[in-house]
Parts: structure tokens; sequence; C-alpha cells
């Protein structure tokens, strides 16, 4: 077995995860993350991507809302280009006047959250589609996120700190030494779920970062963590109905909230109480219930057509479980220190709070590690720019517009979203890649309106090719030197650093350490099944034309279906077969 | 971009299920890299396009000539050729316009403007110092064909003088005869006025003005609009009194109807009259024949006619009206070209940098007319600029159906263009 | 005034409008776009699998059709006899010659041919453009599958270990993109009509001479030329000396342009007026109460008023869910778009799909449509057709899910031609 040795192990790829790993190695303390899929892959990929004003929380939750702004304005320096700046309105539909309103300007007032009440006019001079019955409307320095990018960005300045990320390497058992009065987690094993080598990855502290997963592995070091998985499902739109984040003016409820996001817009979400954080099935009700609320908001929208719908997982812990609803139980960060807990000792548990406060809830994390270690460092990552954050904010055209200047419509493989043969060429080879599915979270592969439709045999054709000559291998290592090389900062730039031949040979040396796990037949049936799990959902009308078409280049055309190695799996075959049609009860339900 | 009417164009890019039917049709694609093709400048960079972004993001969509070709044949029925023209008018209204494009835009001033001295107008826009001079300073293309003022008066003048000849009857039509008949071609205004009268109409033609296309095209939306409220504030007590507004410009009379009203959010109950009222006049003359209200005492036509149906034709979606009628002329051989543009466009083919795109696009028409033989004396096109392409790129005389029509009734002489 | 009014431009409403006007009638298409032919590998599949033997290619889709029909009596083929089913193809294959893009089919007549596939899979199929036929799966001559460099719709690699994987010994190659195309973006059909260039077509010739083997066979992305494609592969056999064929790419099908625009054309010079761009909104047709109705005229949307389509008879084309033919909506109701007729979709989201994308059983929301009797008549409730002067083709029908099959082009052959047989005896 491998044996690493390091002075903090972080468990989890998502904002929470990376941010730790990020912060600490800023501190100068030695770094390993570990992560069951890819980054992202849990709740941090599965939100709607709304940067909190703390708007949301000004009326119930002051502490979170003053925790809301804090990070906003930080994030928008340190993560400058996964941010578009949309600004955010609260409106106030006929239905929604009372006393919140009111409330929510004071709430704004009270926690430092710029707030002011524009004219309608105005408001539907900048938003033409909003519902013109609104009667008041406020502006708040709400944002959109692109979480992938940001979690990318987090582990690439980890990374440059001199932080180690494993991807696709699941925790199989914490290493517990010690006896009944002294217990204490030395680290863990875990499983490279590709490979499937097993490391051990001794640890002074450990940090349980795992997200929805915090309970089962609190459970492998005998602690009991009651974390209630409330599930959210997003529906997105085919394209921007609103270029501001939207949201209704009143007691936060399901389906208050349009977040422009890259060339889409969420709608979200609901809040149910679940037993499992994975998987997850998206019941009819919570569509339709997406799509009326927003048709509230925006008149047409339950008209638009429906890209997709997914569900991501709240990790709402409560210090005693109780029956409550998801969002009546408190969002705010939990640092859960077993030491003083439950007397296991290195080990944290960091869970509750949102996308946001991540940063913060990274800095209350090593501040802890710090003083476990005995040692005295200051956090830095609220004044510290991730890689890219250079480029300034984010913005819709950016695209399109570096297609057009740097004449690139022949490299387009996802034309729906932009993506040139470049992009998947950088990101297969920076970035360790199993599926397709991560190119997705990377470069935003086959999310646009036709669903992989053309992209999936394109990029499976493409991955083939750079792994005939030789100048890709699936890399599923990952080391601080060669990972300084990656320029995680353009992996959303078309244009970017275009593949020249002594780039490709320079990563023929990079180790290879999965060569025989490539099957271009996997890849491209993982993926549209992948694809087809999140459309299920929503298809009708325009969406299921759109399916018919992919069947008949899959089936017809291509006849995938009778391709060789039907055999194998992926450790994320099973996971994307999970069915997500309504079954004959739910749509009985509706 | 979210104007007021994203909902009557805008939701038409959710239609696209990116097959790419559209791109392989189009003319302009087909033969320049500059533009990369209606799915791409369309539907598809319509979803990265927002008011106020750091830079305009495209600038490709400028090269869309407007044919259509793609609405016609999208099978899920995006408004293609309208949302680029919006995309065009929201680069207008950031980055300007360009005097050139607000000159060619300005078709009726122009007109206006060279018709008070023709001659020496003419002489002016057509000696080739002045091309090569409009060529250098405001980019209009030296070669292309640009038209003559008419040295015979305007149609209007003519309209007047010859009011007292002119038929009374219960049966009223009012003619929408648009800039070029105005002022350059009069003579396809008194071929109309024949046809009408032959058929027992009487002809109004009240005060008018430029559709407002030609800015349309530049996108110059807010002039566009002005135009078109005059025109509605002039033509709606007609419509009002259920008289049909007939117009033999086929991109005149697709303004009226459709797209200023579309592309300029102009959905008032007036501006709907001005549309329902408003014909081409070979759609209006197959609605007669329909009725059995059209007079067939043609006269033999022997003749080889190439005709090509303008792009307009795609838009206004009533079939090829014009082929319908003259296909009941006896002896006549019309010969439908399937060519999908002649490059023209409007004024696209006039512009210095699209010039070579246009005659490219139009060489599958000038091919076509080729192959028709040596018995071909001229060709005929619904379109005034499409005609002037036709007979620049086939160095054939090009008619409106409209004269050969006259001249199959025995009113019109073909060849001098003029009434017998 | 025509006799039938065709709505749809598919392979069905070709069809039948060919039917009919070779009848005598005077026909004239309205179609809301172009579709079907643009997408699909160009091919006519009559039946390519089945739902008891997803697996297995189906040999000889004539005969099995026999059984397909005893698993499911209602399919669209069995309205028809196996005879009719064959003499709709053969019109098929002789009005293919006629108009300058030939089809064949496998060596052993009735028999399914094997082609390679854009992925390197072996689809079956039952009759293909000339240009594919060399890809027959069944010869031995080991393949040579050259693509362009960077040229995103083929990727030979894919296919030849695929090919060989599944016993076809095949080996990839590349030439430059530059070689046939100094167009910054190409998509398939740009890319065939640059190959109608005669220096173009050398300059491929000379270059696959270099790197072919005596006794290799080429296969090519199907885009060798769109107007002088069956002169180009002549020359490119003669040249190379070895047999050549092309593989089908992504939508647009170049082999289904040049069959739509050559099919087109002869349509057009027999006095079929074909308008695209026209799409129905609304139907004028007498109640039918019981008794069969009639459909007077259909109103296609203009820049104005709608505009009347008059006939007396009408051929509705229009496709199924892809097509357009059908709509659907959040509620899990499904309509056919025109005359609002009857169809046999379930009307439940929840009973719309199976699980996962590719499953060997198809999904029902793919299997439903129209019902039609013998003579090609939508009919309702009581099996009476529910006007007097209306005909239904093509991939609308109920029963059959072309994609899933492999039968979209047989099917559309088969009842366009059935169809308009029906209507104009």
């Amino acid at each position: 077995m491998n044996r690493i040795q390091t002075e903090v192990l972080v468990i989890g790829g998502g904002a929470t995860g990376t941010g730790v790993a990020w912060d600490a190695a800023l501190r100068g303390l030695k770094v390993v993350l570990v992560e069951r899929r890819d980054l992202t892959h849990g709740t941090s990929g599965r939100y709607h991507g709304l940067l909190h004003s703390g708007g949301r929380y000004a009326v119930k939750d002051s502490h979170g809302a003053a925790e809301c702004i804090a990070e906003n304005q930080i994030l928008r320096v340190t993560h400058a280009h996964c941010i578009e700046d949309t600004s955010g309105f609260f409106v106030v539909l006929p239905e929604d006047e009372g006393e919140y309103p009111d409330k929510f300007k004071a709430g704004c007032e009270a926690v430092g959250i710029p707030c002011v009440e524009i004219p309608v006019a105005e408001a539907l001079r900048r938003e033409p589609l909003l519902n013109p019955r609104i009667s008041r409307v406020f502006e708040v320095p709400d944002g959109s996120s692109d979480s992938f990018l940001a979690a990318h960005a987090t582990a690439q300045a980890a990374r440059n700190a001199g932080a180690q990320i494993l991807t696709y390497h699941e925790v199989t058992s914490l290493i517990m030494v010690g006896g009944e009065s002294d217990r204490r987690v030395a680290g863990a094993v875990v499983h490279n779920v590709v490979t499937g080598e097993d490391t051990e990855i001794h640890a002074d502290m450990t940090v349980n970062a795992a997200g929805a997963w915090t309970g089962k592995l609190a459970a492998m070091a005998g602690i009991e963590i009651t974390i209630m998985p409330s599930k959210g499902t997003m529906v997105a739109m085919n394209h921007r109905l609103v270029n501001t984040v939207v949201n209704r003016c009143k007691s936060p409820s399901d389906g208050d909230i349009i977040v422009p996001s890259h060339t889409v817009c969420v709608i979200g979400t609901t809040s149910i109480n679940v037993p499992e954080p994975e998987p997850l099935r998206i019941e009819p009700w919570e569509v339709k219930k997406m799509l009326e609320e927003g048709d509230k908001m925006v008149p047409g929208f339950a008209q638009a057509r429906v890209l997709r719908a997914w569900a991501g997982v709240r990790p709402l812990f409560q210090d005693t479980y109780t029956s409550g609803k998801g969002r009546d139980v408190t969002r705010k960060l939990a640092l859960l220190d077993h030491k003083e807990r439950e007397g296991v000792a290195g080990f944290l548990t960091i869970t509750g709070g949102k996308w946001t406060t991540f940063r913060l809830m990274a800095e209350a994390t090593v501040d802890d590690i710090c003083r476990h270690l005995g040692t005295e460092r200051p956090c830095t990552t609220a004044t510290t720019p991730v890689p890219g954050a250079e480029q300034g904010h984010y913005w819709v055209g950016h695209r399109l517009h570096e297609i057009e200047e740097k004449h690139l419509q022949s490299e387009l493989v996802c034309e729906c979203e932009l993506v040139t043969r470049t992009m998947i060429e950088n990101a297969a080879r920076r970035n360790p890649l199993l599926t397709l599915d991560d190119l997705r979270r990377d470069v935003r592969l086959g999310k646009g309106p036709c669903q992989g439709g053309f992209c999936t045999y394109r990029a499976t054709g493409i991955l083939h090719e750079m792994k005939k000559a030789g100048s890709w291998e699936v890399n599923m290592s990952d080391d601080a030197s060669s990972a300084a090389k990656w320029e995680v900062a353009y992996l959303q730039s078309p244009g970017h650093n275009l593949v020249s031949d002594a780039d490709s040979h320079e990563d023929n040396g990079r180790a290879a350490n999965t060569a025989d796990s490539f099957n271009p037949n996997l890849l491209l049936r993982d993926f549209l099944q992948e694809r087809w799990k999140g459309v299920t959902p929503i298809l009708w009308g325009r969406q299921l034309k759109q399916e018919r078409l992919d069947e008949l280049i899959y089936m017809s055309l291509m006849n995938v279906d009778h391709l060789p190695d039907k055999e194998l799996s992926s450790p994320v075959t099973e996971f994307y077969l999970f069915d997500t049609t309504p079954t004959a009860e739910e749509v009985a339900d509706v | 971009m979210h104007t007021k009417s994203w909902h009557s164009v805008g939701p038409s890019l959710d239609e696209c299920i990116k097959c790419n039917i559209c791109t392989s049709y189009c003319p302009v694609a087909a033969v320049t890299d500059l533009f990369p093709g209606p799915k791409y400048v369309g539907p598809q960079a319509q979803r990265f396009r927002e008011n106020g972004q750091p830079q305009t993001p495209d600038h490709s969509v400028d090269y869309c000539s407007g044919c259509r070709v793609c609405n016609e044949v999208c099978p899920t029925g995006v408004k293609i050729a309208e949302l680029n023209a919006r995309a065009r008018a929201q680069i207008v209204s950031e980055k300007g316009i360009p005097l050139r494009n607000r000159l060619l835009g300005r078709n009726e001033m122009l007109g206006k403007l060279g018709h008070i001295v023709p001659g020496l107008a003419n002489f002016g826009l057509h000696n080739s110092f002045s091309r090569v001079m409009a060529e250098k300073v405001m980019g209009i293309a030296r070669q292309a064909p640009l038209p003559h003022w008419s040295t015979d008066g305007s149609f209007g003048d003519w309209f007047k003088k010859t009011q007292a000849q002119r038929l009374k009857s219960d049966k009223k039509v009012v003619y929408y005869h648009g800039c070029a008949t105005m002022y350059y071609e009069p003579f396809i205004g008194k071929a109309t006025v024949a046809v009408f009268e032959h058929n027992g109409y009487e002809v109004l033609v009240p005060p008018q003005n430029c559709c407002g296309l030609p800015m349309l095209s530049n996108g110059e939306f807010g002039a566009a609009a002005d135009y078109h409220q005059n025109n509605i504030n002039k033509l709606l007590v007609y419509a009002q009194a259920g008289l049909d507004i007939v117009g033999t410009s086929t991109s005149c009379t697709l303004t009226l109807k459709e797209e200023a009203p579309e592309l300029l959010d102009m959905d008032s109950d007036n501006a709907k009259a001005i549309t329902n009222a408003t014909w081409d006049i070979f759609e209006w003359l197959r609605e007669r024949h329909e009725l059995g209200e059209l007079k067939t005492d043609f006269r033999q036509m022997n003749m080889v006619l190439p005709y090509h149906a303008p792009c307009q034709y795609r838009a206004h979606r009533v079939g090829k009206p014009a082929m319908d009628i003259m296909a009941l002329i006896p002896g006549i051989d019309i010969r439908e070209s399937h060519a999908r543009c002649c490059g023209i466009a409007g004024t696209y083919g006039y512009k210095k940098e699209k010039y070579q795109i246009a005659m490219d696009v139009g060489a599958e028409l000038f091919d076509f007319v080729a192959d028709q033989g040596g018995d071909v004396e001229m060709t005929a096109c619904d379109s005034e600029t499409c005609r002037w392409q036709l007979e620049h790129g086939t160095d054939l005389p090009s008619r409106h159906p409209v004269e050969i029509l006259a001249a199959a009734y025995g009113l019109y002489d073909l060849e001098k263009r003029q009434l017998l | 005034m025509s006799d039938l009014l065709v709505i749809g431009a598919g392979l069905s409403g070709l069809m039948a409008a060919y039917t009919a006007v070779k009848a005598g009638m005077r026909v004239t298409i309205a179609a809301k776009g172009l579709g079907s032919m643009h997408w699909g590998a160009g091919t006519i599949d009559v039946l390519g699998y089945t739902a008891t033997q997803p697996e297995l290619p189906v040999k000889r889709p004539l005969e099995q059709i026999q059984s397909l029909i005893q698993q499911n009596p209602q399919h669209p083929y069995a309205l028809l006899t196996n005879e009719h089913i064959a003499q709709t193809l053969a019109t098929f294959v002789a009005l293919s010659k006629d108009i300058g893009v030939p089809y064949g089919g496998a060596t052993n007549p009735g028999d399914n041919v094997l082609l390679p596939s854009p992925a390197g899979a072996a689809r079956p199929t039952y009759l293909a453009p000339k240009a594919q036929l060399a890809g027959d799966l069944s010869r031995s001559e080991p393949m040579l599958i050259v693509g362009f460099e960077g040229m995103r719709d083929f990727y030979p690699e894919l296919i030849a270990e695929n090919l060989t994987h599944l016993g076809y010994p095949a080996r990839a190659a590349f030439l430059p993109l530059k070689l046939i195309t100094n167009r910054r973006d190409s998509n398939t059909v740009q890319l065939a009509q640059g190959l109608d260039n005669k220096e173009q077509r050398a300059l491929l010739a000379a270059a696959l001479r270099k790197i072919v083997r005596p006794g290799e066979r080429i296969g090519l992305p199907a885009i060798l030329g769109m107007d002088a494609h069956i002169t180009f592969l002549a020359e490119l056999e003669r040249e190379t000396n070895s047999p050549v064929f092309e593989i089908p790419t992504l939508p647009p099908s170049v082999p289904g342009v040049r069959l739509y625009k050559a099919f087109r054309g002869h349509l057009q010079s027999l006095g079929v007026r074909l308008t695209a761009g026209l799409e129905v909104i609304s139907t004028q047709t007498t109640a039918p109460n019981g008794v069969p109705g009639a459909v007077q005229w259909v109103e296609s949307a203009t820049s104005a008023r709608p505009l009347k389509l008059r006939a007396d008879k009408f051929l509705l084309a229009t496709g199924g869910i892809l097509g357009g033919g059908f709509n659907s909506d959040v509620n899990g109701r499904v309509w056919e778009t025109i005359f609002n007729l009857p169809l046999t979709i379930p009307q439940e989201r929840a009973d719309w799909f199976n699980p996962g994308f590719l499953n060997p059983q198809g999904h029902p929301v793919f299997k439903g449509g129209v019902k039609v009797n013998a003579s090609f008549q939508p009919i309702g409730a009581n099996d009476q057709p529910l006007y007097a002067n209306l005909w239904a083709a093509g991939n609308l029908l109920a029963h059959s899910d072309g994609i899933q099959e492999r039968s979209v082009e047989g099917t559309a052959v088969a009842t366009g031609v059935a169809a308009a047989q029906a209507l104009s005896g």
C-alpha cells in the first residue's frame, strides 16, 4: 500500500474542502485533499449558482446575512472571474405585499447590505420580461457564480501553495489510533476508484468536509453527527430570461429565485428532507412547481424551453434531529471539534453553511487546525486572489467574443456552449478526467440545448484520437510540479493556449497509471446516459423533440447501442443509470 | 438582447434543435468565411448576447443578407433572419452606424434629391470617377448596380398629370408604389395602374413615404419606426374603409405587413389594420383569380422567360403568386429559377466589403439564366434591387411580372417600358 | 387548385407526391421546413432490429416483417403485403436511378447489408446509396478509414478500432483538411460542395493513392461531392485502384441532401409545386358526426392574413415528434398539430419512458401515432375514417418506433407510395 504523510488531510472536493486546502496551504501547512469523484461532484456542483448578498436571510437570520455580505465582497475580489456581477432584485408581487418588504429593507440596512429601492419602471426597463404587476423592487448586490470553476481555481491556488489534490479517491476507512481515553483520527485509507490502488494517508489533522456525506464519514470514527439532507431541485431554462438575479421579496420558500447563469437561467429550489444524499429522484410536482413559480416572476416562463432538471442536497446540520422542514434549520456554518465533543482528537468536521460562505468556513476550520497544531498563522485567503481573478468578472458574451476575434468557428466541438477542441484538449491534459461528465464540469461540454446530441460523439472521437496519438493519458494522479503548468484560470477560454506540438510532447512524460481503463465506447455511453438522466424529468415539447433527434443520431445513424464493450462500466456508470423517470404514483400526485 | 418584443421573435430561439439544415442551405455561408452561418449567428449566438456587456460579442451577424433561406428550410420554426436583424440593431445601437449605411438606408431622400435634376444626378452618380470616390469615401462598391433616376418625371408627376384620364369606379384599390417606382422606375407604376384599371379598379395613390426597410436592414430601428408610423398615419383611413393596399415592391409590402411591426414592436391595432390590408400585387391578383374576378383576355406571348422569385416572397409565405398568374398567359414558357438568392439582398450588395459576396451568391442565378439558351431576351423578378442585380449579372434586361402582365393584356410595350 | 395537397416534405411526402403525379394528379406539397432526410444516414432502413432479439441485426427484413407483425399486428407494415412493400421499394430504387442518386442493396437480394456507422458499429440497412455500398461488411477486403485532421464530424481511429474489434479489419489514416477545403469552417454539406471542384478532387485522389495498400478498400466521410458525386466516386476508384465508400456523418447528412435535392428537382420537373416555409396553422373541415367529414382547406401562416391551401384530397405526412407532426406539453398531453387527430400515445408522462437512453425496448412515447385504416385514412374510435378526403403516411403512423426498429425510411417509402395509390385509385 502507498503511504503519504501530511499535516492536514481534507476529505471532500467541494467548495468547502477546496477552500480548506487552499487556506491551509497558504498558511504553510502540508495538505492533501481527497475526493471520491470529480471536484464538485456533490452539492457544490448541483446548486443554482447564487452569490448571496445576504438579502435572502436579512429578515430571519441577520447573522447569516452579515456573513453573506462580507463574503460576497471578498469573493468578488478573490474569485472575480468565477462571478458575474448580475446584481439582484427582490420584487414584491401583488400576493407578497404586507409587512415583509419593509422588514426586508430594515434587515438589509441593519447588517450593511446595500439595498436600494428602485422604481418599478426602472426595473422593467432593465428586465423587460419581469411581471409588470410588481409593486416594489429592491436592488441588492446578488451575483451569479460558477461553482465548478471556483472549485477548480481554489484547488489550483491550493496546489500552487503546495497542496496535493486527489480526485476519484474514496475514503474506505479512517485510521484510528489510541485507546478509550485518547482516541485520535490519524488519517485515512483511500481507494483509487479508477486504478483500484489503496493509499494510507497519515495526517496530524483530518478534516471532514464531505458535505452531504459528512455523517457517513464521521460514523467511520464512531461519531454520530446528525446531518439532515435536504434536497433542492433546480430547473435550467434554455436561455436567460433575466440577466439579473430575481428573488421574491417574501419569506424564503420553493421556487422563489431565478439566477442567470452562463447561457441559461436557473430557478430553484425545493426543500425536501431525504434519507440519503444519493441518488435523488426528481419528482414531477417539483418541476411543475418551479415553472409555476417562475411564471409568477416572469410571465411566459412556464412556456419557455426547459433544458434540464437536477437536485442537490443541503447538508443541514442540527445538533439534535427534529422533524423540521429544511428551510427552518439554520444555514449557519458548523465547525465541530470532535476532541471537545466526543474526545476524538485530530478530527474536525466543517458543515452547514452555503457556497457564498465557503471561504469563511475554511478560515474558521484552519484557525482551529492551527490551534490544535499549536501554531499561530494568520489567514490570508481574504486578500489573496486565486489564479484567473485578474481576468475580472465573467460576462456571458466572452466565449462568443473570443471565437469571433480569433476566428475559432472551425474549432467548435460543443456548438451550443461554444466549447472548442483546444478547451477539451487542455482540460483533458491538465485535469484528471475519467468521464465526459468531468469535461462538462470543466468546460460546459454538452450543457446547451442539444444536451450532448452532437458533442458527445465529437468529444469521444477527440479524446480517442489524443489517446491514440499518445498525446494524452488518463491521469488520475496529481502533483504540485506538473499542476502548476495547468492554467485553470483559462479553462473557460475558447482560444487560450492553442495546443502546440511541443506542448503535447511535454505531456507524454506524465505518469499514465490508468491507460487500460480508457474506453471510448464507455465514455460515449456514460455521457449519453448522464445527459438522459437530467432531461427525463423535463422531456416534453421542444426538449422531447431534441431528444428524439439525439436518438436518431445515436441509434439510427451511429448504432451505438450495438458497439462493443457493453459489459464495461466506470465508477460512475451506476450513478448515471439511476432512473429519474417519474413513476405513475408521482405523476398522479401532480 | 431583451427588448419588449422578445416574446415575438426571441422565444423562437427555443425551437432550435441544432440540426444545421439552415447552415447547409445558407447561400452566404456557402461563399464566404466572413459569415459563419445562420445557426451560429442566430439561435446559437443569441444565448450569449445581452445588453451592456463589456464588449459587443459578435460582428459576423452583419454579413447575414437577410435572404431568409434559413427561415424557409428550418424544420422547427426559428425566426433566424429576424433574430439576426435584431442582433444587428443591437450592434448599431452600441457602435453607431456608418455614414454609408445611413445613406443607403435613405433611399427615399436620395430619390427625391436626384429627382430634382435627374440627368445631372445620374451623371454625377454613375460616372466612373464618382463611383471610385464613393467607394473610397463611403464604401459603396464601384461596380454595384445602383439605379438611375427617371429622366421622364416621377410616377407621382405622371399620376397627377393623367388624373383626368384615370378610371373612376366603385371598385377601388390603394396603390403603394414605394420609392423605386416613384423615382427610378415610374413605368412599373404605369403598368400597374393599367392592370388595375383593365380589371375595373379605380386606383388611389394617397400620400405615402418610404416603408423603412432599408433602415431596418441596416439596423437603424429608431428611424425605421418613425417611417412606419408615418405610413400608418397616412394609410390607416383607407385600411379602415376596407380598401386593399397593394404594392409592387415585394420588400415594401413585406415591411408594411410584418417586418416593421414585428421588429419594431409596433403591435397597435392601427399597425395590425395596415398589416391586414396590405397585399403584394400578385398575391392580390391571384386572390382575384381564385374568386373568378381576374380578366384573362391575354394575348399570345411567345417567349422564354426565366423567372426568379425574390427572397421577400419567402418571408411573405404566400408561395409564388407571380408564377401562378403568369402561367395563365398563353405561349409563355416560364423557367422557374430555384436559385436561393440573387445576392443583392436590398442594399447588401452595394457595400464594398460585400459586393463580391453578393456576386458569388448570385452566380447560381446568373448561371441558371445562361443555361436557358439564346432565345432568352429578358428575365423577370418582382423586386427592384434584384432586377438591377440580375441585369448586372446577366447583361439581359429584367422586368417586373406586372410589366409582363400589362404586356399580355396588350397595354404595355415590354421593350420600351411604356404604356401603349 | 390541386387534386392533392401533401403536407410535409419528408421521404413519405415526396414518395406520395411522386406516386400521385405519376397517376395523373396535380400535386402540391406544402412543408413547414425541410427535415428527416437531412438528418439520417441517407439509407433506406426497412427493419434492422426487433424487440424480441434486440442484439441481433435482422438478416432478411421482408421475411422478418412477418414475425414482427405477429408480435405487433397493428404495425404500419401490417397494412401491406410483403409483395406490396417490395414493390414500393422497387419503385424507389428505379426512381433513385432516374434522378442520379442510385441506390442498391446486399449482394444476396433480400438481405440486409451491414455498413460501418460513424461510430464504427455495424449498422443494418436494406438499401443504401451506391456510394456507401462498398462498405458492405460481408466483403473481405480490409478497410482503410481515412479522415481529415481537425474535421469535427468524423473520427477514423474510433471507427477503425471498433470495426476491428467487431471482426472487420480496418485501420485509420489522416489527411490534412486543407487538402479538400480552404474554408475557415465547413459543415459537411459545404465540404461536399467543395469537392464538386475538379482540382480538389484530383488532389484527394492523389493523396489517397499514396496511402492505400493493395487489396484495401477506402472508407471516407460522406462528403465526396454534392452534384458530381457519382463521377467522383468512379474517379477515385479508378485513381486509387481500390473500392471506395462513404460513411455517413452527423447531421446535416450529405447523402440525404443529395437525395432530397434530386428528388425535389424531379418532382418539380413533373409539375409538382413544392413550397417550404408554409406552416399550416388551421383547417376548415366539415364536422364528423358519426359519418366521415371532409377537409375543405387548410390555412398556412403568412406575413399577414392566412393563406388558404385548397385541394380535393389531403395527405398528412408531417412525421411524429421529431418531424413536428406531434407536439406535447408538461401535462403529458400529446397532440397531432394540424387536424388534432387522435393519437395512440399515452397521455400520462409516467407512461412515456422506459429507463435508460439506449433501452432496447425503446420508449412508449415514440411508438404511438395516428391510427389509419387499410386505405391509410386516419380513423376515429369507431374505426371509421374521420375525413373522407384525408390520408396519412410515414412516421406519424401508430404502433412503430422507426428509430428503434431502424425502419424510418422503409416505413416512409412503403406507406407513402401505398397511401398515394389508395387515394389516387
